[in-house]
């Protein structure tokens, strides 16, 4: 069995972070005696991922979801535990790893603003050893797949938030990383862009067999790229598992969307399950598997029914209650 | 070999592309260090009035030689490190097979790039309004006094980045340079020729880089103060004990990151 591209054994993290009380005389306790908070951002996480696999990192905000990117980037150093990319241990910068691997922050970038991408991508395939012609030919071929042949020439500036992300996109892979650790590398961008960036991250994985870690706060992001999710909340890895086991094992019910030839009051559906959204004749319900035969049966013989559908609740709703709940 | 070379080219040729466009903000820069020209001009009076030994040209080209080996030391290297560390913009850097110094100092020598031309323009102007008073010192203390000037950059460079490194630690370190400078503006030569300093300030002042970032260069490019060649291992000794500080507080430091706002 193939060594995991991914490690991570109890994976720990702790900040102190300085506190300090408005005003003046808060100022003036700050300079005499600093008071310090620890802030345990992970705890003890532990997860592999196999060489090709990808993988969505889910959490609500503060989870430590980047803390823990950033650890497994060699960004910073765990507190306790242990981090493995590739076998080797990321903190310590071995050019051989950070060849290997790449990281996209969606709210940062590594352009230079002032230039055209280009200066950029020169910059990064001196710096990887890349030759200028091969460069040139992956720089072509990455850029076609993004669609921004046409930008390259321009300074970062003058690029459109799309425009600027798929260039961060071409400039972090252009050394055809094997670990790709992607940190809501949708953030901001209309739907067309983020579609555009999700089937290029689809087409890259699959062209090279490169792993994926990727966190989002878009479930489409995940839906579409990730089979499997590890999901963590107040630093604490909660489920780690295939993304339709999620949704089985914390949401048993179904989703019914009803059109009524009439609106009907909504305390006429509670007896069904949860009355998620009732608006004029269009009902919403959540209903247990269980029973889903029997209401929807009931449904069709109790109100006249313009439609009816029946699907999986949206992700959205079920990572959502998972969080909110906290405990899963 | 060949790869190493063509990182060096990139990383001048982008950087210098990045420092063009910031020509406007260099000529200011450079004005900002026209510091030398006033105390030219004061001693010159007092040259004029018979209190020095030296003729008011003179005074000219020794402050003109003070002028060209500030404007080849300037460093920023304090501020470009902190912002990264405040910012997380060092992430990237650390992301990358290569050390995050590189960057910034393929940054100071490209700016150097843009920085001679304005400089010789200066020169030219200056010789114009002073005629007679710049002079050829001849190739070889041309050339010593540009190895002077060039160590004097590595270890104006090396303490910037020290400097800068304290960001780890502090929330902004970088007015910290602003001691150093302080003590390069007294004991570099850039007040007064060293020979007119109390013999004992001289002595001490020996040990210490700070004559020999300024004055050093200075002496060998105007011909006028006789230049102290042990200046070059004290440069040396001291770009030295600063490169190990730069490790050892880069090694410390990393251990302090935590990448905030990345």
């Amino acid at each position: 069995m193939a060594a995991p591209a991914v490690l991570a054994e109890q994976l720990s993290k702790t900040f102190l972070v300085a506190e300090k009380d408005p005003g003046f005389a808060g100022t003036l306790r700050h300079f005499v005696r600093r008071r310090y908070r620890r802030i345990e951002a992970v705890r003890g996480v532990s997860f592999a991922i196999a060489p090709g696999e990808v993988v969505g990192f889910l959490g609500p905000n503060g989870a430590g979801k980047t803390t823990t990117l950033k650890m497994l980037t060699g960004l910073i150093q765990p507190t306790a535990g242990r981090a493995r990319v590739l076998e080797r241990d990321p903190y310590r910068r071995e050019a051989a790893l950070l060849r290997n691997l790449t990281l996209v922050m969606g709210n940062k970038q590594q352009l230079i603003w002032d230039l055209p991408v280009l200066d950029s991508l020169r910059v990064n395939a001196a710096v990887y050893e890349i030759p200028w012609d091969e460069a040139e030919r992956r720089t072509a071929e990455l850029a076609a797949m993004l669609e921004v042949e046409d930008v390259l020439r321009q300074p970062v500036r003058k690029l459109s938030l799309g425009q600027r992300m798929k260039a961060e996109l071409l400039a972090s892979l252009l050394h055809r990383p094997r670990v790709l650790f992607l940190d809501e590398p949708t953030l901001g961008l209309d739907v067309n862009a983020q579609l555009a960036v999700r089937r290029f991250l689809k087409a890259y994985r699959e062209r090279y067999g490169a792993t994926l870690l990727l966190t989002s706060h878009y479930m489409a992001d995940i839906e579409a790229l990730a089979e499997r999710v590890i999901v963590i909340h107040e630093g604490r890895l909660l489920y780690d598992g295939w993304l339709r086991g999620l949704v089985e094992r914390y949401a048993p019910f179904k989703e019914v969307r009803l059109e009524l030839t009439a609106p009907v009051p909504a305390e006429a559906f509670a007896r069904y399950g949860r009355v998620e959204e009732v608006r004029g004749p269009r009902v919403r319900l959540l209903v247990e598997k269980g029973a889903l035969t029997a209401v929807v049966a009931d449904l069709l013989g109790r109100f006249e029914v313009r439609d009816l559908a029946v699907d999986e609740p949206p992700l959205e709703e079920v990572i959502g209650r998972i969080f909110a709940e906290g405990a899963v | 070999m060949s790869e190493r070379f063509a990182k060096v080219r990139t990383l001048l040729a982008v950087y210098f592309a990045y420092m063009l466009e910031y020509r406007a903000e260099i000529v200011f820069w450079i004005l900002g260090g026209l510091v030398p020209f006033f105390f030219m001009a004061a001693w010159s009076e007092a040259a004029r009035q018979g209190y020095t030994a030296y003729t008011p040209l003179q005074y000219a080209r020794y402050f003109f030689a003070v002028f060209i080996a500030r404007q080849l030391s300037v460093v920023w290297a304090n501020w470009t490190f902190s912002d990264w560390v405040r910012t997380g913009k060092l992430s990237f850097h650390l992301l990358q097979p290569l050390d995050p110094a590189w960057r910034i100092f393929a940054d100071h020598v490209a700016e150097r790039g843009v920085r001679l031309p304005l400089l010789l323009l200066i020169g030219l102007v200056f010789a114009l309004l002073f005629p007679g008073a710049l002079v050829w010192p001849g190739w070889t203390p041309l050339l010593l006094g540009l190895a002077a000037s060039t160590l004097a950059f590595l270890l104006s460079f090396l303490v910037a980045y020290a400097v800068g490194l304290l960001s780890f630690w502090f929330e902004d370190a970088t007015e910290i340079f602003e001691l150093w400078y302080v003590l390069v503006l007294f004991f570099s030569g850039m007040l007064a020729p060293l020979s007119l300093y109390p013999e004992a300030v001289q002595r001490v002042l020996l040990w210490t880089p700070f004559p020999h970032l300024v004055y050093l260069p200075a002496s060998y490019w105007s011909g006028l103060e006789s230049p102290d060649p042990r200046g070059f291992a004290v440069l040396g000794a001291w770009t030295l004990a600063f490169f190990a500080a730069v490790r050892l507080l880069w090694w410390l430091g990393r251990r302090r990151y935590s990448a905030m706002g990345a």
